[in-house]
């Protein structure tokens, strides 16, 4: 039998071949997702469960409550859903697989989309299984423009998922990333007006809360589920400008590796 | 097929290759031994590109390790599978990953299952296997594209005789079929079963070559005799054979006990590499 010996393809040949590796990778990643279900699904439920509660307060205290009690609490378990991504992308190196995919035929930025991609729908789906869990259940007003709401849902997952793979890229043990992940999603999230509304918080905490990037996705959630096209689209680019940063830092650390080195 | 030359790679204070050298030729299993800490895994990593080189050069097939990617199969030192994916799903994603398509594929896993004996546990997740399942496990998601280089650091670490055997014939079958092979061990009669051509490593380089004859001839063995019960004879020697014939024409006593120590890959490794570990 002939040995591989690496043969060069042409440019739709080897499209083809990048989509058939991304999909095996991404296949691979859905079924370990699958088999270890309990971190998402705690993290659309406990979301729901809060709601639940929270709503009564939020109507009593702000004018359009119920609108921000749902965008709150999602923007805040869609932070905590970064450490998703996170361990998911530092599973691989505890367990030196990532070294296995690196000398595999597939180039570094098939690998993440790979890995990436099925976390991405994980994000996607949480983020609108609670919107419309909103809808039904705690009355948000049904959004008129959905297209919208689903395009900011898109941005912010994707923010999210370049953060999470910058933290996996640079902590040192799971332990790590819970911490940074965990106090840091809260701390982001709730500075960002998502657990009390910004109008409640301390006038430094108002000015703070810009540096959040819970903060723009609240500004863009909100104003997406009201309609409000123009309102949405500079949060929407701050936070496309975040995530580029942060996924580009990434792409570089895990392309380069760490041999045996980097974790504790 | 592959060249390394003077490979030096430190991590801080130490040099874990130091002027490292080594060719393999398609077809040749170069067998790679040396004390612990010698650089062998680090020779490893470097041709399969997951570190650099600080000096020096490696080739495959005339290209660098970055051009490579994919035409190397790397079963690393340690076992590197995830838990909670079955056997047949591991090879299912890196028969995938290096192209390979329904029908050659499920030819590559059928004909992996028999070689190393995966069918009793195919189906189950790799966290539950034992140490040597996982092994051959590894071995196999190198070995399912049928890569022109295999680079196998320690394939029969901890394995049982039958793991062993099933290993080491799947390995011979593969330089048959042309591969170039790097195979790193600490149990040295599996080279001389695979007729590998042998090379020490010490301290960061290479300090011999050769195959097992080349390598053992030369060395001194020993004979061993004994008088009586009581008065033992040892003598040191290159020619233990005819050394044995000369010591029992001139014994004046009954012998009761005789002893032939022949020169063994064993000492070999005891005069080069060990003798002098850091
Ligand atoms: N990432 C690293 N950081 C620091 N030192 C390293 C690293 N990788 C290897 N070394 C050092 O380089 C030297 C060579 O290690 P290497 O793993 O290549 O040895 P080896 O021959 O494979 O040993 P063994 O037989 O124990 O597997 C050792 O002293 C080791 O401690
Ligand atoms: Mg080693």
């Amino acid at each position: 039998m002939l040995l591989d010996t690496g043969y060069r393809p042409g440019p739709t040949a080897a499209l083809r071949e990048s989509l058939y590796r991304i999909r095996a990778l991404a296949g691979n990643n859905t079924l370990i997702r699958l088999r270890d279900p309990g971190q998402t699904i705690s993290y659309v439920v406990m979301p729901m469960v809060l709601m639940l509660v929270l709503k009564p307060l939020y109507v009593r205290a702000v004018e359009g409550g119920t609108t921000k009690v749902v965008t709150g609490l999602l923007v805040m378990f869609s932070v905590f859903a970064i450490s998703i991504a996170g361990n998911a992308i530092l599973a691989e190196r505890t367990w030196k697989t990532w070294d296995r995919l690196r000398v595999s035929r597939a180039p570094a930025a098939e690998l993440l989309i790979g890995k990436t991609l099925p976390i991405y729908v994980v994000m996607i789906a949480q983020q609108s299984i609670l919107l419309v869990y909103g809808c039904l259940v705690i009355g948000l007003p049904v959004p008129g423009n959905v297209p919208l709401v689903l395009g900011s849902i898109l941005v912010w997952a994707f923010t999210l998922l370049a953060i999470g793979a910058l933290l996996a890229a640079i902590v040192r043990s799971h332990g790590e990333l819970s911490v940074i992940a965990d106090v840091g999603a809260l701390t982001l999230s709730s500075l960002g007006g998502a657990l009390v509304p910004l109008s409640l918080m301390p006038e430094w905490a108002q000015v703070a809360a810009q540096l959040s990037p819970g903060y723009w996705a609240l500004k863009m959630l909100q104003a997406a589920v009201v309609g409000d096209t123009a309102g949405t689209m500079l949060p929407a680019a701050i936070l496309l400008g975040i995530a580029l940063v942060c996924g580009v830092f990434a792409i570089r650390r895990l392309t380069r590796g760490w041999g045996r080195g980097g974790l504790l | 097929m592959l060249h390394a030359i003077d490979l030096v790679k430190r991590y801080g204070p130490v040099l874990a290759l130091d002027g490292f050298s080594l060719s393999v030729a398609a077809g040749e299993i170069v067998g790679l031994v040396g004390h612990n800490g010698a650089g062998k895994t680090t020779f490893v990593e470097i041709v399969s590109y997951l570190i650099r080189q600080d000096a020096g050069h490696v080739t495959i097939d005339g290209r660098p390790p970055s051009a490579s990617r994919g035409r190397v199969g790397v079963a690393p030192q340690h076992i590197a599978l995830y838990p909670s994916v079955t056997v047949r799903e591991h090879l299912n994603l890196f028969g995938k990953l290096a192209g390979l398509r329904r029908a050659a594929l499920d030819g590559a896993i059928e004909e992996l299952t028999v070689a190393l004996r995966l069918g009793s546990f195919i189906d189950r997740r790799t966290a539950g296997l034992s140490g040597g399942q996982q092994r051959r496990v590894q071995a196999a998601t190198a070995l399912i594209h049928r890569p022109g280089l295999l680079l196998l650091d320690e394939p029969t670490a901890g394995a049982d005789l039958e793991t062993r055997e099933a290993m080491l014939d799947v390995v011979k079958q593969r330089a048959g079929d042309g591969a170039a092979i790097v195979y790193t061990t600490h149990y040295l009669p599996e080279l001389v079963e695979l007729q590998a051509t042998i090379a020490v490593a010490r301290s960061g380089k290479i300090i011999a070559r050769g195959t097992y004859d080349e390598l053992v001839d030369g060395l001194p063995g020993e004979v061993r005799l004994i008088h009586d019960n009581e008065e033992e004879v040892r003598v040191s020697t290159t020619q233990p054979a005819a050394t044995l014939i000369d010591l029992l024409g001139r014994a004046e006593r009954p012998i009761s006990t005789i002893e032939v120590h022949n020169p063994s890959l064993d000492d070999l490794y005891r005069s080069l590499a060990v003798s002098d570990a850091p």
